[in-house]
């Protein structure tokens, strides 16, 4: 898809959230063959910034630097794991019709649209994000037991955010799985990622 | 055995004098503008990681030089206030100010009182001394009222620094994943 679109004045920026940084992320960049801009994020702060709360997640910015579109679940195609459906096959083309058309594209939001639309942060939650980068300190200092109280306070306090659990939840793995399925279940009727709102058809021609 | 009710004349005449000696020698001794040597800290903020070196003694407020408030959040301290670009948020600089402390040729600025002053939500442990701080509210202005991207600086995979604000001029999709 990159080496598609990014002869079209476009780039894909890449950021692992993961406080193992390339050591945890670098073998999915190898095996993607990544030619795109792969950064490291041990400390979740593009999540911070963007007001993020689970993976993967992606923002389409213009040229000036403002957002036309915030979206969750972003994956290229759609899977399904057992009885579990996720990703789109919608947001590819979205994508595409954006990097051709730019504003005009259906795709593309008016950014104070976007920014009515963006979720704000509590105290509890700018909270939460600190607890969570002292959880991180402690852990690359080896002090795990420091780690894990202040993991456990930025969950309860922003539980909302997915990325606190699953990370967490990814020292554990064997327990990973079941916490994920119970919290999911919890959830009741809420949608695990965001609903995408994308244009039923973005692209009106076929793409090149 | 011995008693210690009453010390001997000599042990008193010590305690009298170290206790005169507490008062009377840091300010015959020290230059103005030093301070007794105070713990070393670490502050967070965003990706950044701050080994500080000198502190004040304080037991509530973490205080750092001024280039320090610099290297963790990239704001500066002017005259008309704390200042990140476009954005100046005053402080009071004056006497008695909580976030702001002149001494000899040196400026303290409080992480902690700024942090109250503009609602920054932080957290402490004071035993391993490592303070984090979550962004600053109105630094996100941009950002929540007008959707521009917050920019950030992050590593690639061989380390090297890359900002995204680099990027201005092309269109860029920014995608969050994690291996877990």
């Amino acid at each position: 898809m990159h080496e598609e679109l990014k002869g079209r004045n476009f780039e894909l920026v890449a950021v692992a959230q993961d406080t193992g940084g390339e050591a945890a992320a670098g073998p999915f960049y190898d095996a993607a063959k990544a030619t795109f801009t792969a950064l490291v994020d041990p400390r979740h702060t593009v999540s911070a910034l963007f007001h993020l709360v689970n993976v993967p997640s992606a923002v389409m910015i213009d040229e000036e630097g403002r957002i036309v579109r915030l979206d969750e679940g972003t994956y290229t195609r759609t899977y399904s794991a057992g009885n579990l459906t996720y990703g789109t096959d919608a947001y590819v083309p979205a994508l595409r019709d954006w990097v051709e058309k730019g504003s005009t594209s259906s795709v593309a939001k008016d950014p104070d649209e976007v920014a009515a639309a963006l979720p704000r942060r509590s105290r509890e939650q700018d909270l939460a994000d600190a607890h969570f980068r002292l959880g991180v300190y402690f852990q690359l200092a080896g002090d795990e037991g420091r780690a894990t109280r202040h993991w456990e306070e930025a969950q309860r306090l922003h539980p909302e955010s997915w990325n606190y659990h699953r990370q967490d939840w990814s020292f554990t793995p064997e327990q990973a799985g079941p916490n994920w399925l119970r919290k999911v279940q919890a959830q009741g009727d809420k949608p695990y990622y965001a609903p995408m709102d994308l244009p039923e058809a973005p692209a009106d021609e076929p793409p090149r | 055995m011995r008693s210690f009710r009453n010390p001997p004349w000599f042990t008193r005449s010590v305690v009298r004098a170290c206790a005169l000696a507490a008062l009377v020698v840091p300010a015959v001794v020290m230059p103005p503008g030093a301070f007794p040597a105070a713990p070393t800290a670490t502050a967070l903020y965003l990706d950044r990681t701050v080994s500080i070196e000198r502190t004040l003694d304080d037991p509530t407020d973490l205080w750092v030089l001024q280039e320090v408030l610099t290297e963790l959040t990239g704001f500066v301290l002017k005259p008309e206030g704390a200042c990140l670009d476009e954005l100046c948020i005053p402080v009071d600089q004056g006497p008695g100010s909580e976030v702001v402390l002149r001494r000899g040729e040196e400026t303290w600025f409080s992480l902690t009182g700024f942090a109250r002053r503009v609602g920054q939500s932080f957290v402490a442990d004071h035993e391993q001394r490592v303070w984090s701080f979550a962004p600053v509210p109105a630094a996100r202005s941009s950002f929540v009222d007008q959707a521009y991207a917050p920019d950030f600086v992050l590593p690639d995979r061989q380390g090297k620094p890359v900002r995204l604000s680099d990027f201005r001029g092309k269109k860029v999709l920014l995608v969050t994943w994690a291996s877990w």
